[in-house]
């Protein structure tokens, strides 16, 4: 994947895009809102990851400007500014996802991931299938091998969205935000205990296990390999 | 009180501007009742005139102008000074008697002053022009009554306009020394609040006028910034001291890595212990932060109308599993259709801090039970459990930030679970109420929360 990376703190510049070309990635780094602004225009990348507060054109009006001259590429933000606000406002600028400092890199890997391969609007499925295991988004009903399962509402979603990201990770905040709409820490084990009752009802039962844990990341379901 | 400085004071001008609005309403007032006094002494005027000709036609008989000659001389006799004057002219223009020289007026009433009529007198003259038998009488009286009234009228104005202005300014002056006095010592106090006493306050006369409102009210928004100041300094302060000891792990953490690291051996756990306590402290600014943001109150202006009901469902069901696997219950009683106005994000994390609260304080075995209850203008929330609950002499403390109770102080959380949820009340002009959840012999902790109910 190609990434344009627009942070002017060089350590975590440097942290962030080591780790992204160790996955795989090629990334661009620049060190300026305009430059960012003028590059992300000339090339074509997979996934923009900007800093809010830079130097010479902020992260905001960047943003502003990229998806007012027709530019879809998907955005994260990496910020410092955790307030309650400051997350709506760059979501309303036209980013994507949102990521506060200071983060891990699994994180960021995790929410790169799932940005670049976000399916375009008119390839989204009614029914997803991972291995033997069918989700069926419009009579919301799951089947393993055939049998059906029961599931509550939220655990649903939770697979809905886990299958969704099929072969990546969701990590435990992603979770959060995505299924619960929660954008706070919560102090209990909330994912893991719901993890693990969505484990024993689609995995338990059956020989090979989907559901996997990555371990210090969060959750992937993906077939057996 | 230099004269221009005087100029510059608001109460100054103020009488000023009152005292010239005087003026013109006294002048038109003289104007007014002048034209209505002018017109009735004219009208009396002309009704004696009017008379006069009566009188002297009346003692015109037949043609015989004789007597009527005579009459006209009679009262030029009895007015020399000019009075009155007459003029009985023949039919062919000659001056019959009279005490003006020929004079051609114009019939009916007219207007001549004194050189017209080639007299010496200081008054116009008000004439009555009428033909009697076959002669031309012009009568006439003089206006002199009617200037009198003029001057008279002129003068009284002046002196009372020389009055309102001497009061006023007068007036003016000592109103604005006594406003400047006042003013002053407000002047005084604030300037000691610019230069960082918060303790200073103005002084008011107590008197309740508007200048001892304004006194009051800025007094009660100098008490508010102590306040807050104040509040900014003990956070400070807790941040400091809270910070710190986290911080030191950290240090030592490292310290201890690169001193094994110098020796060869593995730093892999002191790393991850490392990076455990860098996450801990990120999370107890994060939080700081969040709750100072909530204070601030900028996000009444997200607030819609929120489900209460269905909120605290959804959050029983994420929560009963985790409580389930700590060996507890965790259970929605009572919970009817409560609408509030509110910030629906807010008030799942308020929320989920209590559940969390409950599931971590209390032992296994423990029952929570979050409850929903309708009031006359109030819906409340309450979540009660089974567990150790909050020494009465706590409760009040356990709102403050940083506080923990002594005996979970070497349990790990930031202790500001309860005061993110006190700050979360008060944006939503809620009350909190800590309590007793009494079952059976045992005392546990009911939290309430008391929302106005939305319109």
């Amino acid at each position: 994947m190609r990434i344009l990376m627009i942070e002017d703190d060089v350590t975590t510049a440097d942290y962030a895009s080591r780790g992204l070309i160790e996955s795989g990635h090629s990334c661009d780094v620049l060190g300026n809102g305009a430059d960012g602004l003028f590059q992300a225009t000339r090339e074509s990348y997979d996934v923009i990851i900007a800093d809010r507060m830079l130097p010479g054109l902020d992260g905001l009006s960047m943003v502003r400007a990229l998806r007012a001259a027709g530019i879809k590429t998907p955005v994260l933000f990496l910020s410092a500014l955790g307030g309650i606000n400051d997350r709506v406002e760059g979501l309303e600028s036209g980013a994507d996802d949102y990521l506060t400092k200071p983060f891990a890199f699994a994180e960021l890997l995790a929410r790169v991931n799932a940005l670049a391969r976000r399916p375009p609007v008119q390839a989204i499925k009614t029914k997803l299938q991972v291995g033997d295991l069918e989700l069926d988004l419009i009579l919301r009903v799951a089947r393993r091998a055939g049998q059906l399962i029961d599931l509550l509402p939220k655990e649903f979603i939770l697979l809905r969205v886990l299958m969704q990201a099929e072969g990546r990770v969701m990590t435990r905040t992603m979770l959060l935000e995505r299924v619960w709409d929660f954008h706070f820490d919560p102090k209990t084990s909330v994912v893991e205990t719901h993890i693990s009752r969505l484990r024993a009802k689609i995995d338990k039962p059956f020989e090979a296990a989907l559901l996997h844990t990555v371990k210090g990341v969060g959750y992937s379901v993906h077939a057996p390999r | 009180m230099r004269p221009a400085d005087l100029l510059r004071r608001t109460s100054f001008r103020f009488v000023i501007t009152m005292a010239l609005f005087v003026l013109a309403a006294l002048l038109l007032a003289g104007a007014v009742g002048y034209g209505l006094m002018h017109a009735q002494l004219t009208a009396r005027q002309d009704a004696r005139v009017t008379e006069i000709f009566a009188s002297l036609e009346q003692t015109m008989l037949a043609d015989d102008a004789q007597d009527l000659i005579e009459v006209v001389t009679a009262r030029i006799a009895a007015s020399p000074d000019h009075a009155s004057v007459y003029l009985l002219k023949s039919a062919s223009g000659q001056v019959l008697v009279g005490n003006i020289p020929d004079f051609t007026a114009k019939p009916g009433w007219s207007m001549a002053d004194a050189t017209q009529l080639g007299i010496v007198t200081d008054y116009p003259y008000r004439l009555f022009t009428g033909i009697v038998g076959a002669f031309s009488l012009t009568v006439g009286l003089s206006d002199g009554d009617l200037d009198d009234l003029r001057e008279l009228v002129a003068a009284a104005l002046g002196w009372a306009a020389l009055a309102v202005l001497v009061a006023a300014i007068g007036v003016g002056w000592v109103l604005a020394h006594r406003m400047q006095h006042r003013l002053d010592r407000v002047d005084a106090a604030l300037h000691l609040v610019a230069q960082g006493d918060l303790a200073a306050r103005l002084p008011s006369t107590g008197q309740g006028d508007d200048l001892d409102r304004i006194t009051q009210s800025i007094n009660a928004a100098l008490e508010r910034l102590a306040d807050v100041v104040t509040a900014m300094h003990t956070v400070s302060t807790d941040i400091a001291h809270d910070l710190r000891t986290p911080l030191n792990r950290l240090r030592i953490r490292i310290e201890t890595a690169s001193q094994k690291a110098g020796t060869g051996q593995s730093v892999v756990d002191d790393l991850a212990a490392a990076m455990a306590e860098g996450d801990q402290i990120n999370e107890t600014f994060t939080a700081l932060l969040r709750i100072a943001q909530i204070e601030a109150a900028d996000r009444r202006t997200q607030f819609q109308a929120v489900n209460l009901t269905a909120l605290l469902q959804n959050l029983v069901a994420l929560y009963a599993p985790v409580a389930e696997d700590a060996g507890m219950t965790l259970v929605a009683v009572n919970a009817p259709d409560a609408q509030i106005d509110g910030d629906p994000d807010l008030i799942t994390q308020m929320l989920a801090n209590l559940i969390e609260n409950s599931i971590r304080h209390c032992p296994p075995g423990s029952m929570i039970e979050c409850g929903l209850v309708q009031r006359a203008a109030q819906v409340v929330v309450r979540v009660a459990d089974t567990g150790p609950g909050i020494p009465l002499a706590e409760r009040s403390a356990v709102l403050r930030r940083l506080y923990r109770l002594e005996r979970s102080r070497t349990t790990d959380g930031a202790g500001l679970g309860l005061s993110m949820v006190k700050a979360i009340v008060d944006l939503h002009h809620a009350a909190l109420t800590l309590g007793d959840a009494t079952q059976g012999a045992h005392v546990g902790l009911a939290v309430e929360i008391a929302f106005p109910r939305s319109l």
